[in-house]
């Protein structure tokens, strides 16, 4: 078996509560059922572009699947913190694995995580974005890069975090309170384009936004001249946080 | 044992020459210069802060060396590290364990990790959880294991895969000395079978049952390399000679022997009742106590001497170091 094979699996084993994957299904399923439906009599239709308007609930309901995002990225400094904790990182270095392939295999089994749990709420939303789906292959291409691309920040956000905070106190509430940030100044909850200065720019600093916009856009054929740029700046996002996370990973001392 | 066949003339397991490892201006490890042949346990001893995991994690490819060389197996410590990971098996001072999963699915996973068949991870396992007795907490989940036994599940998981050198970092810490011995005794089996250990500890009776050579490393420098019984002949000057009478202690005896040229120190240890006399001369000192005994009236009831132990030479020799630096 591949060494990535080995050690992917390993880590989707070994370094994964059953409990805790359970509970970050559960946030965005309440975001779906209990905000977007307690909001949406209140809150307008709201429209993408091209033409496109839907309701509260799934505006809310494709931004709460890119939300799963964020949880799948948290994961990778999970792993890497645990690993660290219980001498497996030093463990697995003295293996027949060298740094990179230990990293990626992070990354790759963090890819497996958000985008396999962002599928299951999908799937689970399904009662709510029904019929006003307008998935095409761009549509789907666009979504899968959308969540391709917000795994890999988001996986190399949560790594870079893992490094530098050695507290596991002090990791889950930083790392916590950081995508908590991302979370509510990016489009998941609300168009960031009608929001006051300054959460409009941060949101447009926010590849959180990016991913929303076009995971929206894919998912209901809203494709439009501003998605086509926002998705660049997404990958140029995730290249350079991907960077900064195996610089700090190199820095781990041993 | 793995496939025996290694790099370009590897007759020794390890060939360190002048290793040296720097951290800013301070010298971890200074020209580490020793050799281990196949089949070979080495031990390495040192105190606390001594260089020796420094060194183990320069031999493990963990800690790139400052200067220096060093070939694993026939390998180049500098150029061909994953062949030297694909041969080597560590066992690590610090815990090391997959958190949540039963010990049996632990050993399993990380047979997985080194690539071991399904099949043979099965038979290997069933072995060492019986070699290592742990049937009673083979599903039991490392959370919620005793020091001991997560040592324990350590040292046995290491052996689902095969190598052909064992680096070994303190294996023993928490264990009992049943399992110890038991742990000491499975690594003599692997050793007969070929496997060659590089072995750290500080429980110097375990360096004296299973290793062949030690060196001994201060300020991270080797001071000594050789074979147990020829540290304790060079270093181990200091031995004791224990002895009762039957009427108990005597103070004016003590004092007599004392007085006495032959004999550095003599102690009472008040709740056996014996004397213990250091001396490096045991041959003169046992005809003195008879002789200061039939003098005083006294029977001697027992008297033996106490062998130097590789504890005394290796004190012996780090103090020499010490005061030899002074």
């Amino acid at each position: 078996m591949n060494a990535y094979v080995r050690l992917v699996y390993r880590n989707l084993r070994a370094n994964l509560d059953r409990v805790s994957l359970f509970f970050e299904l559960m946030f965005p399923l309440f975001f779906i059922f209990v905000q977007g439906y307690g909001f949406g009599g209140i809150v307008p239709d709201l429209h993408l572009g091209n033409g496109k308007a839907i309701s509260y609930p799934l505006y809310l309901a494709a931004g709460a699947v890119t939300l799963t995002v964020i949880n799948g990225g948290t994961n990778a400094g999970t792993q890497l913190w645990y690993d660290r904790k219980n001498g497996m990182f030093e463990q697995i270095l003295v293996g027949p694995f060298n740094r990179a392939q230990y990293i990626l295999s992070i990354i790759l089994a963090t890819l497996i995580i958000g985008i396999a749990g962002s599928l299951l709420v999908f799937l689970l939303a399904l009662p709510v974005l029904g019929y006003s789906l307008a998935l095409n292959l761009n549509g789907v291409l666009l979504v899968a890069s959308a969540l391709f691309l917000g795994t890999v920040f988001y996986g190399a956000v949560a790594i870079a975090l893992s490094v530098a905070l050695r507290s596991s106190e002090t990791f889950q509430i930083v790392s916590t309170f950081v995508f908590f940030v991302f979370l509510f100044t990016s489009s998941v909850f609300f168009p960031s384009g009608t929001a006051p200065e300054p959460i409009r720019t941060i949101s447009l600093l926010n590849p959180l936004t990016y991913t929303t916009d076009a995971f929206r856009a894919g998912l209901f054929d809203a494709w439009t001249p501003t998605v086509g740029l926002e998705l660049p700046v997404l990958g140029a996002e995730a290249a350079v946080m991907f960077v900064v996370a195996v610089l700090a990973f190199r820095r781990i001392r041993v | 044992m793995a496939d025996t066949r290694s790099g370009v003339g590897s007759d020794l397991a390890i060939d360190a020459r002048h290793l040296t490892r720097k951290f800013g201006a301070k010298e971890a490890v200074v020209d580490a210069t020793f050799e281990v042949a196949q089949s070979e346990v080495f031990g390495f001893l040192g105190p606390n802060g001594a260089g020796k995991t420094t060194t183990t994690k320069m031999l493990t490819t963990l800690l790139p060396p400052t200067s220096g060389s060093a070939t694993l197996l026939g390998f180049d410590l500098r150029t061909q590290g994953r062949n030297i990971r694909e041969r080597i098996g560590v066992v690590q001072q610090q815990d090391s364990f997959d958190q949540g999963l039963n010990v049996e699915t632990s050993m399993d996973l990380y047979g997985l990790l080194w690539g071991v068949p399904k099949n043979v991870r099965k038979d290997r396992i069933g072995e060492l959880i019986e070699r290592f007795s742990m049937e009673e907490f083979r599903r039991m989940s490392t959370l919620d294991l005793s020091t001991g036994q997560r040592r324990r599940l350590q040292v046995a998981r290491e052996f689902v895969h095969e190598m052909d050198l064992l680096f070994l970092d303190e294996p023993t810490v928490g264990l009992d000395p049943i399992v110890r011995r038991t742990a000491l005794n499975y690594f003599k089996e692997k050793v007969r079978e070929g496997l060659s250990i590089f072995f750290t500890t500080h429980i110097l009776e375990e360096a004296e049952y299973l290793c062949d050579r030690l060196a001994v490393i201060n300020h991270g420098r080797i001071v000594e390399v050789d074979t147990p019984a020829n540290l304790k002949r060079k270093f181990g000057t200091a031995k004791e000679v224990e002895f009762r009478f039957l009427e108990g202690a005597s103070g004016e005896f003590q004092k007599l022997l004392s007085a006495s040229g032959e004999v550095d120190a003599v102690e009472l240890d008040v709740a056996s009742g014996a004397y213990r006399a250091k001396t490096s001369k045991p041959e003169a000192v046992i005809p003195e106590v008879y002789r200061l005994a039939e003098r005083l009236g006294l029977h001697v009831s027992s008297v033996y001497i106490s062998e130097t132990t590789l504890e005394d030479a290796f004190i012996s020799m780090i103090e020499g170091q010490e005061g030899g630096k002074r």
